[in-house]
């Protein structure tokens, strides 16, 4: 898969903007996942998603061929993120509320066929408390948090885009680790 | 309940799937006889399966094209023309 998206890469690099479109394709999920679980709303997740993957593109000579490009794009995304989340603290929380109901409108025109019942996880009230006990993570705690658990990664491969030491992304996934145990224990 | 301290932060280790053999070995005997800790351990891993995104969460599928059609143009081919 890598050598592929090298191999794309390499093409976007040539002048061959349409290459691009398979990067996209590629990293989509995974990027709007991460900046949905950073900010919390739908809408405004796909736009970062977006934003990074057009910054991305317009900085792609300064990307390294020996680097993962999904190590590249998660950082863009997570930079972005954080950077949003500096700018709007303020009215913070009252955004976070206003998450929930835009998924809310989101659940009830998928509920009836995609929601199975028995599984707590994909009900919307759940899921309100569960995006709202993420936001209340600090920054520095969420970001790694949300790195691990949405693509499985190593401690090594999330210190890497968020220029961190090991030890310090360990440190934060315990603690991190810690509050969401308590902020979530009684769902 | 007296649990040994490091018994915390063992469990962390072993979610990072960083643990030695040999914590993990005094991690699962104390958790065979320690029900306190094995709810604990539960807790959290109960906690970061919360985090991943439910598949029903999902990206608009005219995502691509839009990214496609934010992109700048490609520049014109230049150079050439001052000789």
């Amino acid at each position: 898969m890598e050598v592929l998206i090298k191999d794309k890469i390499k093409q976007v690099l040539k002048g061959n903007q349409n290459a691009y479109s398979y990067i996209v394709e590629e990293y989509k999920d995974k990027v709007f996942y991460l900046c949905y679980r950073m900010i919390g709303n739908r809408h405004e997740a796909e736009d970062l998603a977006q934003e990074a993957f057009l910054k991305a593109y317009v900085n792609i000579k300064s990307f390294n061929l020996n680097m993962k490009f999904s190590t590249w794009i998660y950082r863009i995304a997570t930079n972005l993120c954080i950077d949003r989340i500096r700018k709007k603290k303020p009215d913070y929380y009252l955004d976070a509320e206003i998450a929930g109901t835009d998924g809310l409108n989101m659940y009830s025109q998928l509920a009836s066929d995609t929601e199975s019942p028995e599984n707590e996880v994909e009900s919307m009230e759940m899921q309100e408390t569960i995006q709202n006990e993420i936001l209340k993570l600090p920054e520095k705690y969420r970001s790694v948090i949300i790195l691990k658990y949405i693509e499985d990664l190593s401690l090594k491969e999330i210190s890497d885009p968020l220029d961190l030491p090991v030890g310090t992304v360990k440190t934060r996934i315990h603690r991190g680790r810690e509050a969401l145990r308590l902020q979530l224990r009684h769902l | 309940m007296t649990c040994p301290e490091e018994i915390v932060e063992y469990m962390h280790d072993y979610l990072d799937e960083e643990i030695s053999s040999d914590s993990e070995r005094i991690l699962k005997g104390h958790l065979q006889s320690c029900e306190d800790c094995r709810n604990y351990l539960y807790e959290l891993k109960k906690a970061v399966s919360y985090v991943k995104v439910p598949a029903s969460i999902t990206v608009s599928s005219d995502f691509t094209e839009r990214v496609m059609a934010s992109l700048p143009q490609e520049a014109k081919k230049k150079g050439k023309l001052k000789g």
